[in-house]
């Protein structure tokens, strides 16, 4: 039953506000200002060019160069991270022994800060007192260029992140993993449904709607990334692994080139945007099918 | 809740699966142990190549620790501080008022038009490039008369019959949870230019205790509306309605008896905000620079200040990571009693 009270008011304006003016205002200050020419150092008065930053953007190959990596980090992490996710949640969900001891232990990444996260890793990647270089030299591969070759060092950042959210995947698929109904499971026993058949016929699709809705938060998640790869590579070696944020980063805070900032940063609003309403598309019949 | 799904599974591949399970568990744990014994290693100890076991490989030392504590790694002990209270009370703030909203978008019934919604928007853009280019305002000025002009006409065109849909509450928090959905990098560099200037007006909001806080409480809100939602709808209407019979206000509805039912979630919620702003990066790099730093960014400079002391680097980290180890042994045991299930539904 809904209720209506005057004080509904009170109760919701405070959030809204607060919410209006941090997220609103600023959009409308570097929506403004993405169409100008408009530079700190040296200070120049700014000049109106409408669309010109945008057209720089769209011929400058560090943009698009930004935009593949962080498309190819955001979609192999989300894709493992989902896969790696949904096996253990099943895992755990089945009772495997010592189950209760996993469970801090897998939640625990998630909530540690990704500075310190990739600081940790650059210790472990470290080519002469990293673990894993040692570890990797009994079987024959010495000083493998962790962080210094542009591929490996991609690698090295979908690791981190893989390592770091999958937790949250776990998370989210056991508690689905729980509302699932039983009686449908023992159905299928009676039918002699194999684990495999039991699967692909009953868990996954059922699993459809939240999954669509974790890959979907981690994936926009994944296209924000930047701390872990500021400490990890800072976008080296050269611009081999540099993202979109840091990207804007290095123009805004470094050059203080604002005009070309701002229209930088509203071209990743839009491809944001066209990643998410293309995703909610594609899946939007398969989830439909299921109600 | 029995085991569903591996239930068709013999004996060894129930075995495959649990080995599987530890590989997994021992990845994600091998790390968080490299960082601990490596905090407390002596510098030629960790040079000298890998070593694992303490009291056997190496002899440990607290000198990292008492470097930290004495400030010789830039000023730890503040940095700690600040993070603490920063975090703490943008936590209280926003798990406070997004409760209350969250409670009001469940009980009580909102209608906003559209056309309103357009009306502010566009309001607020016309007035502030009015008043930035041809009142010769400075864009913070603009920005703050265009902000409360917009805002009350949008009220009044509200409640005129504008044409077009009609938002409800569904919508409203659609549109509270979408503000996750931006790339805060463009908020934050806006937000940055947007406090320098207002910094210019005489209110220092760089680098200060309220800039930062008022940044994380809004970018705190979207997920604590989103949770709360949930907790409230969980919450059997009933006593509610008893409490209206006996006609008690609603705002003591809300903290007599609705605040105190739902503490187990207002409390993982404000857990889960305070790591969020405690590991919070961008925005901090952006609105702070010396006084207000937060730990995220000192752990970050450590990496380039003085080269690879890892032993050094290893405490620093150690110091952000361990109060958030302790909130995932308080969050998991929370969790285990099913509590966080209604939140993803």
């Amino acid at each position: 039953m809904m209720r209506n009270d005057p004080i509904k008011h009170v109760f919701i304006w405070p959030a809204v506000l607060v919410v209006l003016a941090i997220s609103i205002f600023p959009l409308i200050y570097s929506l403004t200002t993405s169409f100008l020419s408009y530079r700190l150092i040296p200070p120049i008065p700014p000049r109106v060019v409408w669309l010109g930053n945008y057209a720089t953007l769209l011929q400058e190959p560090r943009f698009w160069s930004a935009l593949f990596t962080t498309t190819l980090i955001a979609f192999i992490a989300v894709g493992l991270q989902y896969a790696i996710g949904f096996g253990v949640a099943l895992a755990l969900n089945a009772r495997v022994p010592g189950e209760r001891l996993f469970r801090v232990a897998l939640l625990l990444p998630m909530l540690l800060a990704p500075v310190a996260v990739a600081l940790v890793a650059r210790m472990m990647f470290n080519p002469t007192m990293g673990p894993l270089n040692q570890f990797l030299s009994k079987f024959g591969l010495v000083n493998l260029p962790f962080l210094t070759n542009g591929h490996w060092a991609l690698a090295c950042i979908i690791a981190v992140e893989v390592w770091q959210w999958t937790p949250f995947v776990i998370l989210m698929m056991l508690a689905g993993l729980q509302t699932l109904p039983e009686d449908v499971y023992e159905a299928a026993e009676l039918e002699n449904a194999s684990a495999w058949q039991q699967f692909w016929g009953i868990t996954f699709p059922m699993m459809l709607p939240i999954s669509a809705a974790v890959v979907f938060i981690r994936l926009i998640e994944s296209y924000k990334i930047m701390d872990t790869v500021f400490v990890m590579t800072g976008g080296g070696p050269g611009v081999d692994t540099e993202t979109l944020t840091l990207f804007a980063y290095q123009e805004g805070f470094k050059k203080f080139n604002l005009g070309y900032t701002s229209a930088l940063s509203f071209l990743f609003l839009i491809a944001i945007t066209i990643i998410g309403v293309t995703y909610l598309a594609l899946l939007r019949p398969h989830l439909e099918k299921r109600r | 809740m029995s085991g569903q799904g591996l239930t068709g599974l013999s004996q060894w591949s129930r075995r495959l699966v649990a080995v599987g399970v530890l590989a997994w568990c021992l990845i994600t744990v091998f790390p968080l142990y490299w960082v601990v014994v490596t905090a407390f290693k002596t510098p030629p100890g960790v040079v000298g190549g890998p070593t694992y076991l303490p009291f056997i490989d190496f002899t440990p030392t607290l000198q990292p620790f008492i470097d930290l504590y004495q400030g010789i790694r830039g000023e730890f002990f503040r940095t700690f501080l600040n993070s603490t209270i920063v975090g703490l009370s943008a936590a209280a703030i926003a798990t406070a008022i997004g409760a209350m909203a969250a409670y009001a978008l469940v009980r009580f019934e909102f209608k906003v038009r559209l056309g309103a919604g357009l009306v502010f928007f566009l309001l607020a853009l016309g007035f502030y490039l009015l008043f930035n280019a041809t009142f010769g305002l400075t864009r913070p000025q603009a920005l703050l008369l265009a902000f409360p002009i917009a805002l009350i006409a949008a009220v009044v065109a509200n409640r005129l019959p504008l044409p077009g849909p009609i938002l409800g509450n569904e919508d409203i928090l659609f549109w509270f949870v979408s503000q996750r959905m931006f790339p805060p990098i463009v908020t934050a560099f806006a937000l940055y230019l947007l406090y320098s200037e207002i910094g210019r007006l005489g209110f220092q909001l760089i680098d200060s205790y309220v800039g930062l806080t008022l940044c994380y409480v809004a970018f705190s809100l979207p997920i604590v509306v989103w949770l709360m939602r949930d907790f409230f709808e969980a919450i059997p209407i009933e006593v509610e309605e008893a409490a209206m019979v006996d006609n008690v206000p609603s705002w003591r509805i809300f903290i007599g008896i609705v605040v105190p039912m739902s503490m187990n979630g207002l409390l993982a919620t404000f857990m889960i905000t305070l790591a969020f702003v405690w590991n919070e990066f961008l925005f901090a790099l952006f609105l702070t620079n010396s006084r207000w730093q937060t730990l995220p960014i000192l752990v970050a400079g450590q990496n380039s200040q003085r080269g690879d002391e890892w032993w050094a680097i290893s405490a620093a980290a150690l110091v952000a990571i361990v109060p958030m180890m302790i909130m995932a042994g308080l969050l998991s045991r929370m969790m285990r009693s099913g509590l966080l299930l209604g939140a993803i539904k």
